[in-house]
Protein backbone atom coordinates (compact mmCIF):
# COMPACT_ATOMS: atom_id res chain seq x y z
CA UNK A 1 0.00 0.00 0.00
CA UNK A 2 3.07 2.29 -0.51
CA UNK A 3 2.37 5.65 -1.66
CA UNK A 4 -1.33 6.40 -0.78
CA UNK A 5 -2.84 8.80 0.68
CA UNK A 6 -4.60 8.54 3.95
CA UNK A 7 -7.48 11.15 5.30
CA UNK A 8 -7.23 12.51 8.41
CA UNK A 9 -9.35 9.75 10.11
CA UNK A 10 -7.16 6.45 9.12
CA UNK A 11 -6.74 5.52 13.02
CA UNK A 12 -10.45 6.32 13.70
CA UNK A 13 -11.48 3.75 11.17
CA UNK A 14 -8.51 0.97 11.86
CA UNK A 15 -10.01 1.55 15.73
CA UNK A 16 -13.49 0.38 14.40
CA UNK A 17 -12.19 -2.41 12.94
CA UNK A 18 -12.08 -1.43 8.98
CA UNK A 19 -10.57 -3.30 5.79
CA UNK A 20 -8.70 -0.93 4.65
CA UNK A 21 -8.37 -0.90 0.60
CA UNK A 22 -6.94 1.16 -1.93
CA UNK A 23 -9.31 3.49 -4.06
CA UNK A 24 -8.76 6.62 -6.18
CA UNK A 25 -5.03 6.78 -4.87
CA UNK A 26 -6.70 6.95 -0.89
CA UNK A 27 -6.51 4.33 1.64
CA UNK A 28 -10.09 3.77 2.31
CA UNK A 29 -12.29 1.79 4.25
CA UNK A 30 -13.70 -1.12 2.47
CA UNK A 31 -16.68 -1.86 4.98
CA UNK A 32 -16.14 -2.16 9.20
CA UNK A 33 -18.62 -5.43 9.24
CA UNK A 34 -21.32 -7.35 7.32
CA UNK A 35 -21.80 -5.14 4.09
CA UNK A 36 -25.37 -5.94 4.34
CA UNK A 37 -25.45 -5.03 7.75
CA UNK A 38 -24.15 -0.85 6.94
CA UNK A 39 -26.57 -0.85 3.93
CA UNK A 40 -29.81 -1.64 5.85
CA UNK A 41 -28.28 0.69 8.91
CA UNK A 42 -28.03 3.45 6.51
CA UNK A 43 -31.96 2.46 4.83
CA UNK A 44 -33.73 2.02 8.38
CA UNK A 45 -31.22 4.11 11.03
CA UNK A 46 -28.57 6.55 10.20
CA UNK A 47 -24.69 6.03 8.82
CA UNK A 48 -21.31 7.61 8.83
CA UNK A 49 -19.49 7.65 5.86
CA UNK A 50 -15.68 9.30 5.25
CA UNK A 51 -15.50 10.55 1.81
CA UNK A 52 -12.66 12.86 2.61
CA UNK A 53 -11.22 11.28 -1.12
CA UNK A 54 -13.43 13.60 -2.59
CA UNK A 55 -12.39 16.93 -4.23
CA UNK A 56 -13.30 20.28 -3.41
CA UNK A 57 -12.70 22.64 -5.85
CA UNK A 58 -13.94 26.56 -5.50
CA UNK A 59 -14.70 28.79 -7.90
CA UNK A 60 -15.00 33.01 -7.64
CA UNK A 61 -14.81 35.92 -9.30
CA UNK A 62 -16.36 38.37 -11.32
CA UNK A 63 -16.98 35.85 -13.96
CA UNK A 64 -17.40 32.57 -12.27
CA UNK A 65 -20.93 31.96 -13.49
CA UNK A 66 -20.45 32.68 -16.99
CA UNK A 67 -17.40 30.70 -16.49
CA UNK A 68 -19.57 27.54 -15.16
CA UNK A 69 -22.05 27.81 -17.81
CA UNK A 70 -19.15 26.87 -20.33
CA UNK A 71 -17.80 23.71 -18.77
CA UNK A 72 -21.17 22.08 -17.73
CA UNK A 73 -24.55 21.15 -19.88
CA UNK A 74 -26.36 22.32 -16.44
CA UNK A 75 -27.80 26.01 -16.14
CA UNK A 76 -26.05 27.09 -12.79
CA UNK A 77 -27.64 30.30 -13.48
CA UNK A 78 -30.96 29.00 -11.90
CA UNK A 79 -28.75 28.32 -8.29
CA UNK A 80 -30.25 31.09 -5.88
CA UNK A 81 -27.38 31.47 -3.03
CA UNK A 82 -27.55 28.08 -1.08
CA UNK A 83 -28.65 25.85 -4.17
CA UNK A 84 -27.28 22.75 -5.30
CA UNK A 85 -27.51 20.70 -8.60
CA UNK A 86 -26.14 18.11 -10.17
CA UNK A 87 -23.74 17.89 -13.40
CA UNK A 88 -21.73 16.49 -15.46
CA UNK A 89 -17.70 18.24 -16.82
CA UNK A 90 -17.99 17.91 -20.51
CA UNK A 91 -15.29 17.70 -23.59
CA UNK A 92 -16.00 19.25 -26.48
CA UNK A 93 -17.27 15.88 -27.97
CA UNK A 94 -19.46 16.17 -24.98
CA UNK A 95 -18.26 13.04 -23.79
CA UNK A 96 -18.36 13.55 -19.60
CA UNK A 97 -14.76 14.19 -17.73
CA UNK A 98 -16.75 13.73 -14.55
CA UNK A 99 -20.11 14.51 -12.96
CA UNK A 100 -20.23 16.57 -9.80
CA UNK A 101 -22.13 18.65 -7.26
CA UNK A 102 -22.04 22.37 -7.95
CA UNK A 103 -23.21 24.18 -4.71
CA UNK A 104 -23.63 28.15 -4.93
CA UNK A 105 -22.38 29.54 -1.83
CA UNK A 106 -24.72 31.95 1.04
CA UNK A 107 -22.01 33.94 1.80
CA UNK A 108 -20.73 35.82 -1.24
CA UNK A 109 -18.97 39.41 -1.69
CA UNK A 110 -19.94 41.30 -5.11
CA UNK A 111 -19.91 37.63 -6.92
CA UNK A 112 -21.09 34.63 -6.71
CA UNK A 113 -19.19 31.74 -5.66
CA UNK A 114 -19.40 28.33 -5.98
CA UNK A 115 -18.11 25.12 -4.47
CA UNK A 116 -17.69 21.63 -6.82
CA UNK A 117 -18.00 18.47 -5.07
CA UNK A 118 -15.87 16.32 -7.80
CA UNK A 119 -15.30 12.38 -7.82
CA UNK A 120 -11.71 11.65 -5.79
CA UNK A 121 -10.34 9.49 -9.38
CA UNK A 122 -10.63 12.93 -11.48
CA UNK A 123 -9.90 15.59 -9.02
CA UNK A 124 -6.36 16.05 -11.22
CA UNK A 125 -8.55 16.02 -14.56
CA UNK A 126 -11.04 18.25 -13.65
CA UNK A 127 -9.04 20.51 -12.15
CA UNK A 128 -6.44 20.56 -15.23
CA UNK A 129 -9.55 20.75 -17.41
CA UNK A 130 -11.01 23.88 -15.45
CA UNK A 131 -7.47 25.86 -15.50
CA UNK A 132 -7.01 25.34 -18.96
CA UNK A 133 -10.12 26.67 -20.20
CA UNK A 134 -10.12 29.35 -17.54
CA UNK A 135 -6.95 30.59 -19.38
CA UNK A 136 -7.90 29.42 -22.95
CA UNK A 137 -11.17 31.29 -22.45
CA UNK A 138 -9.58 34.58 -20.56
CA UNK A 139 -12.16 34.27 -17.63
CA UNK A 140 -11.88 36.70 -14.71
CA UNK A 141 -12.03 33.51 -12.29
CA UNK A 142 -10.09 32.40 -9.38
CA UNK A 143 -10.09 28.81 -9.05
CA UNK A 144 -8.97 27.42 -5.61
CA UNK A 145 -8.33 23.76 -5.49
CA UNK A 146 -9.26 22.84 -1.80
CA UNK A 147 -8.83 18.81 -2.03
CA UNK A 148 -5.93 18.20 0.39
CA UNK A 149 -7.16 20.88 3.32
CA UNK A 150 -10.50 19.65 3.95
CA UNK A 151 -12.66 16.12 5.01
CA UNK A 152 -15.89 15.31 3.69
CA UNK A 153 -17.89 13.10 6.55
CA UNK A 154 -21.53 12.04 5.25
CA UNK A 155 -24.53 11.42 7.43
CA UNK A 156 -27.38 9.40 5.80
CA UNK A 157 -30.48 7.92 6.86
CA UNK A 158 -33.74 8.51 8.10
CA UNK A 159 -32.35 9.68 11.47
CA UNK A 160 -30.04 11.96 9.67
CA UNK A 161 -31.73 15.40 10.78
CA UNK A 162 -32.90 14.40 14.51
CA UNK A 163 -28.81 13.54 14.60
CA UNK A 164 -27.83 16.42 12.95
CA UNK A 165 -30.21 18.94 15.28
CA UNK A 166 -28.27 16.77 18.08
CA UNK A 167 -25.34 17.99 17.35
CA UNK A 168 -26.41 21.36 17.88
CA UNK A 169 -28.19 22.35 14.30
CA UNK A 170 -31.79 22.69 14.89
CA UNK A 171 -34.28 21.50 12.23
CA UNK A 172 -35.18 25.03 10.99
CA UNK A 173 -31.69 26.09 10.65
CA UNK A 174 -30.72 22.83 8.37
CA UNK A 175 -30.37 22.88 5.49
CA UNK A 176 -33.26 22.19 3.00
CA UNK A 177 -32.79 19.50 0.12
CA UNK A 178 -30.38 20.16 -2.12
CA UNK A 179 -29.06 23.46 -0.61
CA UNK A 180 -25.49 23.98 1.50
CA UNK A 181 -24.98 26.96 4.20
CA UNK A 182 -22.25 27.57 6.57
CA UNK A 183 -22.61 26.50 10.27
CA UNK A 184 -21.13 25.62 13.62
CA UNK A 185 -21.28 22.52 14.87
CA UNK A 186 -20.48 22.82 18.64
CA UNK A 187 -18.05 25.83 17.81
CA UNK A 188 -16.36 24.07 14.87
CA UNK A 189 -17.19 25.70 11.22
CA UNK A 190 -18.38 24.06 8.66
CA UNK A 191 -20.20 23.69 5.24
CA UNK A 192 -23.38 21.33 5.80
CA UNK A 193 -25.54 20.37 2.40
CA UNK A 194 -28.82 17.90 2.12
CA UNK A 195 -27.16 16.17 0.20
CA UNK A 196 -25.90 12.51 -0.37
CA UNK A 197 -24.93 9.14 -2.38
CA UNK A 198 -27.09 6.71 -0.78
CA UNK A 199 -30.86 7.90 -1.83
CA UNK A 200 -31.71 8.54 1.82
CA UNK A 201 -32.19 11.73 3.64
CA UNK A 202 -28.78 12.69 4.35
CA UNK A 203 -26.13 15.45 5.06
CA UNK A 204 -22.81 15.91 3.95
CA UNK A 205 -20.59 18.07 6.34
CA UNK A 206 -17.05 19.42 4.73
CA UNK A 207 -14.92 20.28 7.55
CA UNK A 208 -11.28 21.77 8.28
CA UNK A 209 -8.63 18.44 8.58
CA UNK A 210 -7.88 19.30 11.65
CA UNK A 211 -11.19 19.59 12.99
CA UNK A 212 -12.27 16.28 11.54
CA UNK A 213 -11.20 13.40 14.14
CA UNK A 214 -13.38 15.66 16.64
CA UNK A 215 -16.35 15.73 14.51
CA UNK A 216 -15.97 12.29 13.39
CA UNK A 217 -15.94 11.04 17.15
CA UNK A 218 -18.86 13.57 18.36
CA UNK A 219 -21.17 12.67 15.16
CA UNK A 220 -20.76 8.81 16.58
CA UNK A 221 -21.63 9.43 20.09
CA UNK A 222 -24.51 11.42 19.48
CA UNK A 223 -25.12 9.32 16.86
CA UNK A 224 -25.67 6.15 19.39
CA UNK A 225 -28.65 6.84 20.70
CA UNK A 226 -29.84 6.46 16.76
CA UNK A 227 -27.67 2.97 16.25
CA UNK A 228 -25.88 5.08 13.90
CA UNK A 229 -22.22 2.98 12.28
CA UNK A 230 -19.59 4.07 10.45
CA UNK A 231 -19.74 2.79 6.86
CA UNK A 232 -17.43 1.78 4.32
CA UNK A 233 -17.30 1.93 0.75
CA UNK A 234 -18.89 -1.03 -0.34
CA UNK A 235 -22.14 -0.53 1.17
CA UNK A 236 -21.67 3.25 -0.41
CA UNK A 237 -21.49 1.27 -3.16
CA UNK A 238 -24.43 -0.64 -3.04
CA UNK A 239 -26.61 2.46 -1.60
CA UNK A 240 -25.86 3.83 -4.84
CA UNK A 241 -26.74 1.04 -7.18
CA UNK A 242 -29.86 0.15 -5.50
CA UNK A 243 -30.65 4.10 -5.91
CA UNK A 244 -29.50 3.92 -9.40
CA UNK A 245 -26.95 6.55 -9.30
CA UNK A 246 -24.08 6.13 -11.68
CA UNK A 247 -20.41 5.93 -10.94
CA UNK A 248 -17.42 7.69 -12.92
CA UNK A 249 -15.48 5.10 -14.40
CA UNK A 250 -17.43 2.14 -14.19
CA UNK A 251 -20.88 3.87 -15.62
CA UNK A 252 -19.65 6.76 -17.56
CA UNK A 253 -16.22 8.09 -19.18
CA UNK A 254 -15.27 10.89 -20.98
CA UNK A 255 -16.41 8.70 -24.33
CA UNK A 256 -20.12 8.51 -22.74
CA UNK A 257 -22.37 11.61 -23.39
CA UNK A 258 -25.22 12.60 -20.38
CA UNK A 259 -28.26 11.39 -23.03
CA UNK A 260 -26.59 8.23 -24.01
CA UNK A 261 -25.82 7.86 -19.49
CA UNK A 262 -29.64 8.48 -19.25
CA UNK A 263 -28.74 11.94 -17.66
CA UNK A 264 -31.18 13.86 -20.07
CA UNK A 265 -32.55 15.24 -16.88
CA UNK A 266 -30.00 17.01 -15.85
CA UNK A 267 -29.48 18.90 -19.01
CA UNK A 268 -32.11 22.08 -19.49
CA UNK A 269 -32.70 21.98 -23.45
CA UNK A 270 -33.80 25.64 -22.72
CA UNK A 271 -30.57 27.11 -21.60
CA UNK A 272 -28.84 30.12 -24.11
CA UNK A 273 -25.13 29.42 -22.72
CA UNK A 274 -22.97 27.40 -25.35
CA UNK A 275 -21.19 24.81 -23.81
CA UNK A 276 -18.33 22.23 -24.51
CA UNK A 277 -20.67 19.34 -26.18
CA UNK A 278 -23.76 21.20 -26.81
CA UNK A 279 -24.51 20.56 -30.37
CA UNK A 280 -24.44 16.65 -29.93
CA UNK A 281 -26.02 16.93 -26.79
CA UNK A 282 -29.14 18.75 -28.00
CA UNK A 283 -29.36 16.19 -31.01
CA UNK A 284 -29.06 13.17 -28.62
CA UNK A 285 -31.65 14.79 -26.22
CA UNK A 286 -34.81 13.04 -27.75
CA UNK A 287 -33.56 9.87 -27.71
CA UNK A 288 -31.61 9.76 -31.64
CA UNK A 289 -28.32 9.96 -32.87
CA UNK A 290 -26.81 7.32 -29.90
CA UNK A 291 -25.34 4.03 -30.69
CA UNK A 292 -26.55 2.92 -26.84
CA UNK A 293 -27.99 4.02 -23.68
CA UNK A 294 -28.05 3.20 -20.03
CA UNK A 295 -31.10 1.28 -18.59
CA UNK A 296 -31.62 -0.29 -15.23
CA UNK A 297 -32.46 -4.31 -15.19
CA UNK A 298 -33.33 -6.52 -12.33
CA UNK A 299 -32.48 -10.27 -12.43
CA UNK A 300 -35.56 -12.89 -13.02
CA UNK A 301 -34.28 -15.43 -10.72
CA UNK A 302 -30.99 -15.43 -8.16
CA UNK A 303 -28.20 -15.40 -10.22
CA UNK A 304 -26.09 -11.82 -9.75
CA UNK A 305 -25.07 -9.69 -12.32
CA UNK A 306 -21.77 -8.08 -12.10
CA UNK A 307 -19.51 -5.14 -14.17
CA UNK A 308 -18.91 -6.38 -17.41
CA UNK A 309 -21.06 -9.22 -17.96
CA UNK A 310 -22.85 -9.53 -21.08
CA UNK A 311 -26.36 -8.69 -22.37
CA UNK A 312 -28.64 -10.31 -24.74
CA UNK A 313 -31.54 -10.30 -25.93
CA UNK A 314 -32.96 -13.32 -28.53
CA UNK A 315 -29.61 -14.83 -28.20
CA UNK A 316 -27.76 -11.51 -29.80
CA UNK A 317 -25.24 -9.77 -27.95
CA UNK A 318 -26.97 -6.43 -27.74
CA UNK A 319 -25.03 -4.52 -24.64
CA UNK A 320 -22.77 -4.99 -21.58
CA UNK A 321 -23.35 -4.39 -17.66
CA UNK A 322 -22.05 -1.45 -15.88
CA UNK A 323 -22.75 -1.40 -12.44
CA UNK A 324 -24.13 -4.90 -11.12
CA UNK A 325 -24.85 -6.81 -7.77
CA UNK A 326 -27.65 -7.26 -4.99
CA UNK A 327 -29.97 -4.74 -3.59
CA UNK A 328 -30.21 -5.91 -0.03
CA UNK A 329 -33.06 -3.31 0.82
CA UNK A 330 -35.53 -4.96 -2.01
CA UNK A 331 -33.88 -8.68 -2.03
CA UNK A 332 -33.52 -8.79 -5.44
CA UNK A 333 -30.17 -8.63 -7.99
CA UNK A 334 -30.36 -5.64 -10.18
CA UNK A 335 -27.60 -3.58 -12.79
CA UNK A 336 -27.34 -0.72 -14.47
CA UNK A 337 -25.71 -1.05 -18.32
CA UNK A 338 -26.02 -0.26 -21.88
CA UNK A 339 -27.88 -1.46 -24.70
CA UNK A 340 -28.29 -1.13 -28.31
CA UNK A 341 -30.78 1.61 -29.32
CA UNK A 342 -31.98 -0.70 -31.77
CA UNK A 343 -33.70 -2.58 -29.09
CA UNK A 344 -36.35 -0.85 -26.78
CA UNK A 345 -35.36 0.39 -23.77
CA UNK A 346 -38.74 0.67 -22.35
CA UNK A 347 -39.79 -0.87 -19.02
CA UNK A 348 -40.46 -4.57 -19.09
CA UNK A 349 -38.14 -5.40 -22.19
CA UNK A 350 -36.69 -9.02 -21.60
CA UNK A 351 -33.48 -9.25 -22.00
CA UNK A 352 -30.82 -12.33 -20.74
CA UNK A 353 -27.47 -11.51 -18.79
CA UNK A 354 -24.85 -13.64 -19.39
CA UNK A 355 -23.33 -15.02 -16.29
CA UNK A 356 -20.54 -18.10 -16.60
CA UNK A 357 -21.50 -18.93 -19.94
CA UNK A 358 -25.25 -19.87 -18.88
CA UNK A 359 -28.13 -17.35 -19.84
CA UNK A 360 -30.32 -15.46 -17.28
CA UNK A 361 -33.27 -14.03 -17.70
CA UNK A 362 -33.42 -10.29 -16.83
CA UNK A 363 -36.07 -7.43 -17.27
CA UNK A 364 -35.41 -3.29 -17.87
CA UNK A 365 -37.01 -1.95 -14.76
CA UNK A 366 -37.73 1.44 -13.65
CA UNK A 367 -35.06 4.06 -12.24
CA UNK A 368 -34.44 4.35 -9.31
CA UNK A 369 -34.83 0.54 -8.07
CA UNK A 370 -35.37 2.05 -4.67
CA UNK A 371 -36.82 5.11 -3.30
CA UNK A 372 -37.53 5.77 0.34
CA UNK A 373 -41.01 5.33 0.56
CA UNK A 374 -40.63 1.54 -0.22
CA UNK A 375 -39.18 1.41 3.31
CA UNK A 376 -40.56 -1.03 5.46
CA UNK B 1 -13.54 -19.87 15.93
CA UNK B 2 -11.07 -22.64 16.72
CA UNK B 3 -13.22 -25.07 19.21
CA UNK B 4 -15.68 -25.06 16.13
CA UNK B 5 -13.41 -26.58 13.75
CA UNK B 6 -14.10 -30.39 13.32
CA UNK B 7 -10.86 -32.42 14.36
CA UNK B 8 -9.69 -34.16 10.67
CA UNK B 9 -10.42 -31.95 8.52
CA UNK B 10 -7.81 -31.24 5.74
CA UNK B 11 -7.54 -28.01 3.94
CA UNK B 12 -6.30 -26.56 0.52
CA UNK B 13 -4.41 -23.62 -0.41
CA UNK B 14 -7.13 -22.19 -2.22
CA UNK B 15 -9.30 -22.82 1.22
CA UNK B 16 -11.59 -25.44 0.54
CA UNK B 17 -11.59 -27.79 3.40
CA UNK B 18 -12.33 -31.67 2.89
CA UNK B 19 -13.81 -34.15 5.87
CA UNK B 20 -13.26 -37.60 4.88
CA UNK B 21 -15.76 -40.30 6.68
CA UNK B 22 -15.08 -43.93 5.24
CA UNK B 23 -16.21 -43.87 1.52
CA UNK B 24 -17.80 -39.97 1.59
CA UNK B 25 -16.56 -36.61 2.12
CA UNK B 26 -17.74 -33.61 2.95
CA UNK B 27 -16.41 -29.78 1.48
CA UNK B 28 -16.71 -26.54 1.95
CA UNK B 29 -14.87 -23.44 2.43
CA UNK B 30 -12.71 -22.61 5.55
CA UNK B 31 -13.50 -19.63 8.26
CA UNK B 32 -10.50 -17.96 6.60
CA UNK B 33 -12.41 -17.73 3.11
CA UNK B 34 -15.63 -16.92 5.08
CA UNK B 35 -13.65 -14.05 6.41
CA UNK B 36 -12.59 -12.54 3.68
CA UNK B 37 -15.45 -12.94 1.62
CA UNK B 38 -18.02 -11.67 3.86
CA UNK B 39 -21.69 -11.88 3.56
CA UNK B 40 -22.23 -14.43 1.56
CA UNK B 41 -25.20 -13.90 -1.06
CA UNK B 42 -25.06 -16.58 -3.79
CA UNK B 43 -24.06 -20.44 -3.51
CA UNK B 44 -24.19 -22.28 -7.23
CA UNK B 45 -23.54 -25.65 -6.96
CA UNK B 46 -23.24 -28.53 -9.45
CA UNK B 47 -25.50 -31.74 -10.28
CA UNK B 48 -25.87 -34.85 -7.98
CA UNK B 49 -23.95 -37.25 -10.24
CA UNK B 50 -21.40 -34.92 -11.92
CA UNK B 51 -17.74 -35.75 -11.53
CA UNK B 52 -15.03 -33.61 -11.14
CA UNK B 53 -11.00 -33.46 -11.30
CA UNK B 54 -8.63 -32.55 -8.16
CA UNK B 55 -8.24 -28.39 -8.72
CA UNK B 56 -11.01 -28.11 -10.87
CA UNK B 57 -13.76 -25.41 -10.18
CA UNK B 58 -17.40 -26.83 -8.92
CA UNK B 59 -19.19 -24.39 -8.44
CA UNK B 60 -19.21 -20.26 -7.28
CA UNK B 61 -19.71 -18.46 -4.61
CA UNK B 62 -20.78 -15.00 -4.43
CA UNK B 63 -20.33 -12.50 -1.81
CA UNK B 64 -21.51 -8.73 -1.73
CA UNK B 65 -18.75 -7.57 -4.11
CA UNK B 66 -17.54 -10.46 -5.84
CA UNK B 67 -18.07 -14.07 -7.61
CA UNK B 68 -15.32 -16.31 -6.48
CA UNK B 69 -14.50 -20.24 -7.25
CA UNK B 70 -14.84 -23.12 -5.24
CA UNK B 71 -12.22 -25.94 -6.26
CA UNK B 72 -12.02 -29.40 -6.03
CA UNK B 73 -9.57 -30.75 -2.89
CA UNK B 74 -9.89 -34.34 -4.73
CA UNK B 75 -11.65 -35.83 -7.66
CA UNK B 76 -14.87 -37.38 -7.13
CA UNK B 77 -18.63 -37.88 -7.95
CA UNK B 78 -21.08 -35.36 -6.48
CA UNK B 79 -23.20 -37.95 -4.08
CA UNK B 80 -25.08 -34.89 -1.96
CA UNK B 81 -25.14 -30.69 -2.17
CA UNK B 82 -26.67 -28.74 0.29
CA UNK B 83 -29.76 -27.66 -1.38
CA UNK B 84 -30.28 -25.15 1.82
CA UNK B 85 -28.04 -22.87 0.46
CA UNK B 86 -30.20 -21.70 -2.36
CA UNK B 87 -32.36 -20.06 -0.32
CA UNK B 88 -30.13 -19.46 3.09
CA UNK B 89 -26.88 -18.86 1.61
CA UNK B 90 -25.59 -17.18 4.66
CA UNK B 91 -25.38 -20.48 6.24
CA UNK B 92 -21.92 -20.50 4.93
CA UNK B 93 -21.29 -17.47 6.95
CA UNK B 94 -22.39 -18.64 10.14
CA UNK B 95 -21.40 -22.18 10.11
CA UNK B 96 -19.38 -23.40 7.59
CA UNK B 97 -18.14 -26.24 8.67
CA UNK B 98 -21.90 -27.63 9.89
CA UNK B 99 -24.65 -26.15 8.20
CA UNK B 100 -22.81 -24.39 6.17
CA UNK B 101 -21.40 -27.07 4.09
CA UNK B 102 -20.98 -27.40 -0.12
CA UNK B 103 -20.78 -30.47 -1.05
CA UNK B 104 -20.53 -34.87 -0.66
CA UNK B 105 -18.68 -36.68 -3.02
CA UNK B 106 -17.70 -40.23 -3.41
CA UNK B 107 -15.61 -42.16 -5.88
CA UNK B 108 -12.48 -40.22 -4.53
CA UNK B 109 -8.95 -41.27 -4.37
CA UNK B 110 -7.17 -40.91 -0.75
CA UNK B 111 -3.89 -39.88 -2.27
CA UNK B 112 -5.04 -36.88 -3.88
CA UNK B 113 -5.27 -35.48 -0.58
CA UNK B 114 -1.44 -35.69 0.27
CA UNK B 115 -0.63 -32.20 -0.27
CA UNK B 116 -3.72 -31.13 1.54
CA UNK B 117 -2.93 -29.34 4.96
CA UNK B 118 -4.02 -30.53 8.50
CA UNK B 119 -6.05 -27.52 10.53
CA UNK B 120 -3.01 -26.49 12.03
CA UNK B 121 -0.69 -26.90 9.26
CA UNK B 122 -3.28 -24.57 7.14
CA UNK B 123 -3.19 -21.53 9.86
CA UNK B 124 0.82 -22.14 9.47
CA UNK B 125 0.43 -21.29 6.16
CA UNK B 126 -2.00 -18.86 6.41
CA UNK B 127 0.45 -16.62 8.93
CA UNK B 128 3.24 -17.41 6.58
CA UNK B 129 1.52 -15.75 3.90
CA UNK B 130 0.61 -12.68 5.95
CA UNK B 131 4.60 -12.28 6.54
CA UNK B 132 5.31 -12.23 2.61
CA UNK B 133 2.56 -9.44 1.94
CA UNK B 134 3.86 -7.17 4.60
Amino acid sequence: MDNLKRTPLYQEHVKSGAKMVPFAGWEMPLQYGSIIDEHLTVRNKVGLFDVSHMGEIFISGRESLEFLQKIVPQDISKLFPGKAVYCQLTNKSAGIIDDLIIYRLQEETEFPSYLLIVNASRIEEDYNWIEFNKKDGSYDVEIDNQSANNCLLSVQGPFSSELIRDLGLDINNQPAKFTIKQAYMNSINVFISRTGYTGEDGFEILVKNEDAVILWNRILDKGQKYEIKPIGLAARDTLRLESAMLLYGQDMDDKTTPPEASLSWSVPPGKEEDYFGKERILSQLDGKNMSRVLIGFRMLGNAIPRHNYEIYKDNERVGTVTSGGIAPALKVNIGLGYINTSIPASIGTKLDIKIRDRFFPAEIVKRPFYVRSMRK
Amino acid sequence: MDKLVPDNILCTKSHEYILVNNNEAKIGITDFAVDQLGDVVFVELPDVGATFNKGESFGTIESVKAASEIYMPAGGKIAEINEVLAAQPELVNEDCYEKGWLIKITDFDQSELDDAMAYDEYKEYLESKEEEEE
